[in-house]
């Protein structure tokens, strides 16, 4: 497996991107806690990005039934479910020491574990299938009310968190971010997103390739020279 | 005036099928009334607080358990008979309209007998009960929409019931949100308006997106 | 000179995995009725789809009643063909009555109970009208699913295992099935087992073997 321009590129913004989220000063109110910051946020970032591109994937291949729509759809799903979780987790372990709960029921955190059970029913959906258009045609449809529902989902749950105010002041997403601060954020947004370019193309070829691979081809036996004669009962 | 025929045909027939084997009645009914009535033994027997969180549990038990309703024997048409209606000049359109209109009238019947087990086993009180005539049909709606849309994403597929569930409830969520807060308005005399705009949003976006996606879904290769 | 009624050339149909037909040349001529023989699993049923126009194949071209395959023209002429699967389309909680009252209803496009009890009486079922379909024997259901055809009076009649669960009586349904179709100038194309039953009721025979049709004058 070789190394493509974007492999490299993606590696080289993680790491420098790493380095910066190290080097910064620690956040005067939560101290190096806050340092979750640099990963928390850019894979709530990437669950959005990936949900859009699956969107755009879906309606694209509604319109085109070209498969390779289809495959950055999937694709653009399967990277999102993980940096949903990664999101989820950070959100978490982040607010563990601030709240004392691992789940504070914050809206945007609530909408993250909403958004990630629709990605597994989605990943859950695109397994189901083995005829690849079958699973397109399907997927493109789920993906395209899934995430169109997504704006009613935030609208509904921040309405709702609205009438329930948080049990302290102290907020770990906190909105006024030091300059130093702000660059490290931008430095790892950057950096996940290339590597989200990245891993994604990188799946889809590897779809394209086992779409492929799994095509009969007209040369090939027929699925019936399977079926021979029975051996028993005395049949030849 | 065609379509309007067809949607009648199958509507009438779909309903007849299912009062004739009674799955939505005589199971998910009871099966929701179960739940009702274990999940205190669970959480305790404080009568306040279910007072207080009954409403909450009903619509989520509605919920859970209206995707039972929306998965029925009756409503999965088998793939023979799919065929047969794809053959006779069925217009996609006019099935899933069928299929939520038959979905949309067991969905209030279940809420209503899930409804009546609620106020006996939790004894709520609403400030005001007439709204519910608006809350029931419109969270009834949208769960019908999505629950045809998604079993018709999964049709032919072994382990479907399972997987409608993971499908339909996260995208549900809205419908709960509204259907639990306006009744929570209602509870403490709050205003409901915002939940029931939300109810009537999400029912028009599943129905313009079931109607669009039943042609894609219906001529899909097998 | 008229145009056969089904004409497929060099129609393929792929899956993951698994060829199921490599190149069917097929042609069904006004008026006539063909018999399809092959192994278990050797893609009749997936090419009495194909021919039905359920199924799109992965390649090659075709006509059905003069519509092209794999293009919207095959929806209007989708009423005029007439299909028995292996499966029942029969609700199970209606009753026979009310089973093919809905069918008959959807292809006429108006209420038609009386049609219904009519094409069942023909059937030989008029004494099990309300029986429940899912307390009658697959062979009455059967049975159902012929009376529904002929309500359709299809062009096209695609009958698939015909006689599965018919006893000798029901069996003489299937021959005047095909004779009403080619009778009017349509074409028939039945997949069986049993040959000596129904070699006698057509003009030739195919064998598919190998994803490829074999054909004989019957």
């Amino acid at each position: 497996m070789r190394a493509r321009p974007i492999d490299l590129a993606a590696i080289g913004t993680l790491l420098t991107a790493f380095v910066a989220g190290l080097v910064v000063p620690p956040d005067a109110v939560q101290g190096d806690l806050q340092r979750i910051m640099y990963v928390h946020v850019p894979s709530a970032w990437l669950a959005y990005l990936s949900f859009t591109v699956t969107l755009v994937g879906s309606v694209a291949y509604l319109r085109s039934r070209s498969l390779r729509w289809d495959r950055l759809a999937g694709a653009s799903a399967e990277v999102g479910v993980v940096f949903t979780g990664l999101a989820l987790a950070t959100g978490m372990i982040w607010g563990k020491p601030v709240w004392g709960v691992w789940w504070t029921w914050d809206a945007r955190l609530v909408l993250t574990a909403v958004m990630f059970f629709i990605y597994l029913g989605y990943l859950a959906l695109r397994r189901s299938f083995d005829d690849p258009e079958l699973r397109a045609r399907r997927s493109a449809v789920l993906g395209v009310i899934a995430v169109l529902q997504i704006p009613i989902v935030h609208f509904s749950v921040t309405w709702w968190r609205g009438l329930h105010q948080p049990p302290t002041v102290l907020r770990p997403d906190n909105p006024q971010i030091d300059s130093p601060l702000l660059f490290a954020l931008l430095m790892s947004v950057a950096a996940f997103t290339v590597l989200f370019i990245a891993l994604v193309t990188r799946r889809s070829n590897l779809a394209a390739a086992q779409d492929a691979a799994g095509e009969s081809q007209l040369a090939d036996p027929t699925a019936g020279a399977a079926i021979t004669s029975p051996t028993l009962g005395g049949s030849s | 005036m065609r379509m309007r025929s067809q949607i009648r045909t199958l509507l009438r027939f779909e309903l007849r099928d299912e009062f004739r084997g009674g799955e939505v009645g005589l199971v998910v009914v009871p099966f929701a009334v179960v739940a009702l009535l274990t999940i205190p033994m669970a959480v305790g027997i404080d009568t306040p607080l279910l007072e207080r969180i009954g409403p909450g549990i009903y619509w989520s038990i509605i919920m859970l358990f209206g995707v039972l309703v929306t998965q029925r024997q009756s409503s999965t048409a088998p793939t023979a008979a799919r065929d047969m209606l794809r053959l006779a000049g069925v217009d996609p359109a006019a099935r899933f309209a069928a299929t939520t209109l038959a979905t949309f009238v067991l969905l209030v019947a279940f809420e209503i007998g899930a409804g009546l087990a609620t106020v006996a086993l939790y004894s709520p009180a609403l400030d005001s009960w007439w709204p519910l005539a608006a809350l029931l049909p419109l969270t009834a709606a949208g769960l019908a929409m999505i629950g045809t849309i998604a079993g018709n994403i999964v049709s032919g597929l072994e382990t479907k019931t399972s997987l409608v569930a993971l499908i339909v409830v996260p995208i549900a969520v809205p419908l709960l949100l509204g259907a639990a807060q306006a009744t929570e308005g209602l509870r403490v005399g709050a205003g409901i308006l915002r939940w029931v705009l939300l109810l009537a949003i999400v029912d028009v976006v599943l129905a313009v997106a079931g109607v669009l996606t039943a042609r894609p879904l219906e001529e899909s290769p097998r | 000179m008229t145009s056969p009624t089904v004409s497929l050339r060099s129609v393929a149909v792929r899956k993951p995995g698994a060829l199921i037909l490599r190149s069917i040349d097929l042609e069904l001529a006004p008026g006539s009725a063909t018999a399809l023989f092959g192994a278990n699993g050797s893609g009749k049923t997936t090419l009495l789809r194909v021919v039905a126009t359920l199924l799109r194949p992965s390649t090659g071209t075709g006509e059905v009643l003069g519509a092209p395959l794999g293009t919207a023209a095959v929806e209007t002429v989708r009423k005029r063909i007439g299909l028995v699967g292996h499966d029942t389309t029969l609700y199970p909680n209606l009753t026979l009555g009310e089973n093919l009252e809905l069918a008959a209803s959807i292809v006429l496009g108006r209420s038609a109970r009386t049609e219904a009890h009519q094409a069942l009486e023909q059937v030989g079922l008029a004494a099990a009208v309300d029986r429940r379909a899912a307390r009658s024997s697959n062979g009455m259901k059967r049975r159902v699913e012929f009376a529904r055809l002929l309500i359709v009076a299809p062009d096209l009649l695609l009958l698939d295992e015909a006689h599965v669960g018919l006893d000798p009586d029901a069996s003489k349904l299937v021959e005047h099935l095909i004779t009403d179709v080619t009778s009017r100038g349509g074409s028939a194309l039945v997949v069986a087992h049993e040959e000596e039953r129904v070699k006698p009721i057509v003009d030739r025979t195919l064998t598919l073997v190998d994803g490829i049709l074999a054909g004989a004058a019957s």
